[in-house]
């Protein structure tokens, strides 16, 4: 067939430039998830934030807030802690995005492989000092507990579990679920967290990976995708996830929901957030990093019933609707430098013991 | 017109493929420490270690879905292909819609029909006064069924257009010269159709061989490669592993698919 000489080069041109574009990106490596920096144009108008999940901690409400306030938007982004920081790992040489949010020992993991740059946010002072880094490679932004989030509904006559042992009761077959922790942070805290709970130690998962082995037997499934929606129509009707997630489904979403803090006391969880090394608005990202911080975005946090780091910042008709304190000091604070170099030992045995372990 | 294609493949997908080999001929010094497996370290673990269950599964859920798919779809490509009737096109359109969702979106679809709440559980509670099959989107046949939904419309559509392409001369004169239906199915029809259907097995099966939206939101304990790809890329940071199954996914497919076009022995027929 003769060719029309014309004819192709419209599409060659085309061709030529996905390949610049895409060598410029970092060619082969794919990222994973949903992300925020394709839609992303380059100018101040945008921060970009790997997890920035809507539904998560009321993000959608506190980007909201801050564009309307600001005019610059952060779009939402997907990924979970553990997509997040291997995004920021694959763009190392050309990064896209300014910050990141994670489940505390997943951020403390991404500062030490060095994907964070140093930045101590206005508002620093009132954080806790085992709430961040001393030099800015990390900080809380708010906390949360693990905690039952149970769909009484769906449940029907059955009554909710009060304890971790209860959950391994077999009416509760099928109906529990706790996200991957190779996937998300929440959960990763979770696994790590129940095997101190049930006397294992940082050098010795066994008393935990045992515990999760017995609640494998009630395991509904072992979500890799946000599963709120999931839960709050009882497809899912028990998850073991952040408490504020369970308290945003009574309160906000009006969902038949309630929190238990287990009789056998739970972890907590910080969420913190770094700034990405390279990241390409360095000024736009420190003016949003810093208004985090402020009583305005951190009681914004709070409609979403994660607590504020800020002291002072939890308004009082929130505060009043967690359940009492005497629940919450039963909450165990975890070294977050002994969770993140358990990692990848942790996760690995989680999959060979638990997700490929069980039989069906 | 073979150059613009040939620029695009190179860009979109040898460029790529080559980018992976130096990531999985040397792995990154964590996976290093981790696995004690140093250059090379990663294709082994890949082909010969933990990779070769996740290899196996993906082989033998992309085959038999595909098989599934091309059984079911034959009767529905032969009617759109060789007969004329009313609603045709709403039919072709409505048989092409899943064609349109991401495998992320089959989970999702799988877990609103044979998920705890699902649709058919709740119909069959109706029925029988018991919610069978409920939950039954997370078990290997909840996820074969939603590996199958996805399938049916690149299958459907691939079939009916090589049916498209058998002369109806042939089967009228077989017909004329007194040929039986039995004898035309076997003589005739057979011998016609079979490229069609290997071809429409190879596009299956090499779509099924890449999908992760599907068993990432379904799969409880199964895993298949493109998953393992996720969870390791993701939740260990592997690039060196990762990459090594990349490379292999791809070989393995098309391997595949190399075997099934010398099985035809008609290159066209292929994405005929």
């Amino acid at each position: 067939m003769r060719l029309d000489r014309t004819s192709w080069i419209l599409p060659l041109a085309v061709i030529a430039v996905i390949a610049v574009i895409a060598a410029a990106c970092g060619g082969g490596e794919s990222r994973p998830a949903a992300d925020a920096s394709a839609a992303a144009p380059a100018g101040e108008g945008v921060v970009v934030q790997y997890d920035c999940i809507p539904n998560y901690a009321n993000w959608g409400g506190v980007t909201a807030l801050y564009e309307r306030t600001t005019g610059v938007r952060v779009p939402p982004d997907m990924k979970g802690s553990s997509a997040a920081m291997a995004a920021l790992e694959a763009e190392r040489d050309h990064p896209q995005a300014d910050c990141a949010y994670y489940s505390g020992a997943i951020g403390f993991e991404a500062a030490r492989r060095g994907l964070h740059q140093a930045y101590r946010p206005a508002g620093w002072d009132s954080i806790p000092d085992a709430l961040k880094d001393p030099d800015g490679l990390w900080w809380t932004v708010h906390t949360a507990a693990v905690a039952l989030v149970v769909n009484t509904a769906a449940l029907g006559d059955v009554p909710a579990p009060t304890s971790w042992d209860d959950l391994l009761d077999p009416r509760y077959e099928g109906l529990v679920a706790y996200d991957d922790p190779t996937w998300g942070g929440t959960a990763y805290t979770f696994v790590f967290g129940v095997n101190e709970l049930m006397g294992g130690s940082a050098a010795d998962f066994e008393p935990g990976l045992a515990y999760l082995e017995k609640l494998d037997a009630n395991a509904h499934s072992y979500p890799r995708e946000s599963v709120y929606n999931d839960v709050l129509r009882g497809e899912i009707p028990i998850w073991i996830n952040a408490d504020g997630n369970g308290y945003k489904m009574r309160w906000v979403d009006g969902g038949p929901v309630e929190v238990v803090i287990p009789r056998e006391g739970t972890v907590s969880m910080p969420l913190v957030m770094g700034m990405a090394a390279g990241a390409p608005r360095p000024e736009a990202a420190k003016a949003y990093l810093d208004w985090l911080l402020t009583p305005a975005a951190q009681s914004e946090f709070a409609q979403a019933y994660f607590r504020p780091v800020i002291p002072g910042a939890m308004p009082a008709e929130i505060e009043e609707r967690f359940l009492p304190a005497t629940d919450y000091e039963r909450v165990v604070h975890l070294d977050l430098a002994e969770m993140a170099g358990a990692s990848d030992t942790l996760k690995r045995a989680w999959l060979e013991r638990i997700r490929r372990g069980g039989g069906g | 017109m073979t150059a613009p294609l040939a620029a695009f493949l190179l860009a979109a997908f040898v460029l790529p493929l080559i980018r992976l080999v130096p990531a999985a001929v040397a792995p990154p010094a964590d996976a290093v420490a981790q696995h004690g497996a140093g250059v090379g370290g990663s294709f082994a673990r890949a082909f010969l270690g933990p990779g070769v269950e996740p290899f196996r599964n993906s082989l033998v859920i992309s085959a038999g879905v595909s098989v599934i798919a091309v059984l079911l779809c034959l009767p529905a490509a032969w009617m759109l292909a060789r007969h004329r009737f009313r609603l045709q096109g709403l039919l072709r359109t409505v048989l092409a819609l899943p064609l349109t969702f991401s495998g992320v979106i089959v989970g999702f679809l799988g877990i609103l029909v044979l998920g705890r709440l699902g649709l058919v559980p709740a119909l069959l509670r109706l029925l029988t006064g018991e919610p069978l099959l409920a939950g039954s989107a997370y078990t290997l046949g909840g996820l074969v069924a939603a590996y199958v939904y996805f399938e049916v419309p690149r299958a459907v559509l691939t079939l009916e257009a090589a049916l498209r392409r058998l002369p109806p001369e042939l089967d009228r004169a077989a017909a004329t010269l007194g040929a039986g239906a039995v004898q035309r199915l076997v003589r005739i029809h057979l011998p016609l159709v079979w490229p069609a259907l290997v071809s429409t097995f190879a596009v299956a099966f090499a779509a099924s061989m890449g999908s992760f939206g599907v068993a990432l939101i379904l799969a409880r304990r199964f895993t298949v490669v493109p998953l393992e790809i996720y969870t390791e890329f993701t939740g260990f940071l592997d690039t060196g592993y990762a990459s090594a199954l990349c490379l292999g996914l791809a070989a393995v497919t098309l391997a595949a698919n190399g075997l099934l076009r010398a099985l035809t022995k008609n290159g066209d027929w292929i994405y005929g």
